[in-house]
């Protein structure tokens, strides 16, 4: 999902000005907030903030710490926009720095020890292929949505952050392994155990 | 050719193949049915959980969902209330009749008269009922805020403290204020020479406070010895450890102190709460004495009635013009007339024993003897306690419901800051034990005492306020709700409380509840108004 299909879910202007406000050339903002124009910067707050509190709400374990997250990241984005270059997407940008903050929040309460350790069965998965349809594909209604969000959110860790960083943040396995200082199968791994598991407390659900 | 492995399919649909790998897997979909479903299946997956996850949940929807204080907001309040102070003073010199009339300053809680009153009042229940009493107190805050809040709610306006409601309230707190001249004095020993005459309210701060001159206004005291050896010919306000009047005060004495001695002449009324409280033969008090007192020795005159609504012993030997009544007489303690006691009215005594009361055969007694033994009965048995009950319930889930509905972020915040335990209780019991200093530090200065009263409303509304969060933690914890729905906050709230009430009235253990339960709930609060202060750029 691009930034401009996710805006559409965002705050809704409520007016004809704000409006206008809204569609402002992303580009002309951000060339605005690296020269630390505060009005600019308020912009991307307000355009991107419930999509970075999104992250951090499905990453970290309390809506306090995710609060805490998005609140750094904001501040920290008067300086470290400086180093955007405009190479990939500003929203996909502006979630990995969302992400390595969630991770550095994480492993600070682990007193510096990594968030996901690579354990020895590793990158081989041994698991018959499935018979019966996923159920997670017939997922439609919007209460169906929220139980798999439900789900995601009692996933395990090791199996939560890269599944979020994967389809929400969407980043790819290289980047989420560069996050998480992983190897890239490991995550692989973990996103297909993520969704086997995910399969199973919805199939356990529906029974 | 063999099929494809479910992982490496998974891989593919995430893109992640490299070249050859995912043209190979390609060239297999093409000629196989099997792995083409599974291949669709998994996009369908794919897609499902993209949008799930980007379907925010509900309470990831505001996560700024209330309003975050800003210093400059507080600098403009601060400006906006020093504009209102001066122009206040200027118009209650300029009109000086407007002022409330004098009989009736005692009820205006932003006079010095009023506070004391307000003080004494509130250290009456704190001695009398402890913390139940203070949560009654906080509860008539929460239905005054229920009420304001179901008022806004039905006038169609989802009513939020914005910068403009915050000036309005400093200034209809500023505009209460009364102004009067005032002069002070600190210093170690402070004392007005017995050459000497102020003309005007003196407030006095110091070790010790002592006046041998006049007084034309009231005297203002903090010390840790006050002493009028001259007059005070308004009122004496002395919140100290030891007071003696041995000079003469035409007002009335407010008191807040370990020892009140009077040998002197006061012309109106004692209120006060003091640990010993004595008026001894050489006094005269002019009206009556309402106070909650250790010890109370009368052995002067007093020319009305003597109402002790809190007592340890009792001596009277002097003469009451009017009824004697005491009331809460401690076990142990005695209430004793002697044969020079003289009461011109009713004596009225509540008494846990009969033989606490000891009347000598010379003391004279003009109306009736009304001595009754209070027998403590179980208030489980009362069906009003159960309506208390209910209603208590009833008010407490209507401020939750409120709460959930004008400011849900900080709301269910809280609520999951009560979950860090140790840093919610030590942090509450520092609140709880440091906001009332606070309070009476601010009062000293006549500009702090409306901060000091925004406090004090504060302070009470979030003892109110702790159980309902507590509460909601609790019931969340025990039902696990899956939603995140009002009505599952509220169903979590009514569980919650529930177990609150009824573990809270176990003996001994209910009070120690009742007590981290404010704790955690006010610790939670703080640190929730602490986050919410910090400064960020937001919108």
């Amino acid at each position: 999902m691009d930034a401009e299909s996710y805006s559409a879910k965002g705050p809704q202007p409520r007016d004809g000005k704000a409006k206008q406000m809204e569609e402002l050339d992303l580009e002309s903002v951000i060339g605005r907030a690296r020269g630390h124009d505060v009005a600019a910067l308020e912009q991307i707050y307000r355009r991107y903030v419930r999509r970075v509190f999104g992250l951090c709400r499905y990453m970290l374990d309390s809506r306090e710490s995710a609060e805490d997250a998005t609140s750094e990241v904001f501040l920290k984005l008067q300086r470290s926009i400086e180093s955007y270059d405009g190479s990939i997407p500003f929203p996909r940008w502006l979630l990995r720095v969302a992400g390595n903050q969630c991770i550095d929040a994480l492993r600070r309460q682990r007193r510096g020890r990594q968030v996901i350790v690579e354990v020895e069965e590793g990158a081989t998965v041994v698991e018959a292929r499935s018979a019966e349809p996923s159920p997670l594909g017939a997922v439609m209604s919007k209460e169906e949505r929220a139980q798999v969000r439900d789900a995601i959110a009692r996933l395990p860790e090791n199996y939560r952050l890269p599944l979020v960083l994967r389809y929400y943040s969407e980043l790819s396995y290289d980047e989420i392994a560069q996050q998480l200082d992983l190897q890239r199968n490991y995550v692989a791994a973990l996103i297909f155990r993520a969704k086997q598991e995910l399969r199973r407390k919805l199939a356990h659900r529906s029974k | 050719m063999e099929c494809y492995s479910e992982q490496t399919c998974t891989i593919f649909v995430d893109g992640e193949l490299t070249v050859d790998e995912a043209r190979r897997l390609r060239d297999h979909l093409a000629r196989c049915q099997r792995c083409r479903k599974l291949v669709d299946a998994l996009r369908a997956e794919n897609r499902v959980l993209g949008e799930s996850l980007h379907e925010l949940p509900e309470e990831a929807a505001g996560p700024v969902g209330f309003p975050r204080l800003r210093l400059s907001w507080v600098w403009g309040d601060l400006a906006a209330l020093a504009a209102v102070l001066a122009l206040v003073s200027i118009f209650f010199a300029w009109v000086d009749k407007l002022r409330i009339p004098e009989a009736l300053e005692w009820l205006n809680p932003f006079s010095a008269n009023g506070l004391t009153n307000l003080i004494f009042n509130l250290s009456y229940n704190f001695a009398h009922g402890g913390t139940v009493m203070l949560a009654d107190y906080a509860a008539v805050v929460g239905a005054l805020f229920a009420v304001l809040g179901g008022g806004a709610l039905l006038l169609g306006r989802r009513w939020r403290l914005h910068p403009p409601g915050l000036h309005l309230l400093v200034v209809l707190l500023a505009l209460s204020l009364p102004s009067f001249a005032l002069e002070r004095r600190h210093g170690e020993f402070v004392t007005v020479a017995a050459n000497e005459t102020v003309d005007d309210t003196l407030l006095a701060a110091g070790n010790t406070v002592r006046v041998e001159g006049v007084i034309n206004g009231d005297l203002l005291a903090f010390a840790r010895t006050v002493e009028v050896r001259g007059t005070v010919k308004g009122d004496l306000i002395s919140i100290a450890k030891k007071t003696v009047v041995t000079g003469s005060v035409e007002g009335r004495i407010y008191t807040f102190t370990q020892s009140l001695d009077l040998s002197g002449q006061l012309g109106h009324s004692i209120y006060g709460f003091a640990q010993s409280l004595r008026v001894d033969d050489r006094s005269r008090v002019g009206e009556g004495i309402v106070a909650a007192a250790g010890d109370v020795s009368l052995e002067g005159e007093v020319k009305r009635s003597v109402d002790m609504l809190l007592s340890g012993n009792v001596d009277v030997s002097g003469s009451i013009g009017r009824d004697l009544s005491v009331s809460g007489v401690s076990p142990g303690r005695s209430l004793t007339l002697t044969n020079t006691a003289r009461v011109g009215g009713n004596l009225s005594a509540r008494v846990r024993q009969l033989k606490d009361v000891h009347i000598a055969d010379g003391a004279t007694i003009a109306g009736k003897r009304d001595i009754q033994v209070q027998v403590r009965k179980s208030h489980f048995t009362r069906p009003r306690f159960y309506f208390h009950q209910a209603v208590w319930l009833a008010s407490a889930m209507l401020v939750g419901w409120l709460g959930l509905a004008l400011f849900p972020g900080f709301f269910q915040a809280t609520t999951q800051a009560v979950g860090s335990g140790w840093r919610s209780l030590g942090l509450g019991v520092g609140v709880l034990a440091g906001v009332p200093l606070v309070m009476v530090v601010a009062a000293i200065t006549l500009v702090g005492i409306p901060v000091s009263l925004m406090l004090l409303a504060l302070y009470l509304a979030a003892i109110y306020l702790a159980k309902i969060w507590v509460g909601a933690f609790l019931g969340r914890m025990l039902l696990k709700p899956s939603g995140v729905t009002k009505r599952d906050w509220m169903l979590g709230l009514f569980v919650g409380l529930l177990i609150l009430t009824i573990v809270g009235f176990i003996p001994y253990l209910g009070g120690l509840v009742r007590l981290g339960m404010v704790c955690l709930g006010l610790g939670a609060f703080a640190w929730q108004l602490y986050r919410a202060s910090r400064p960020t750029i937001a919108a």
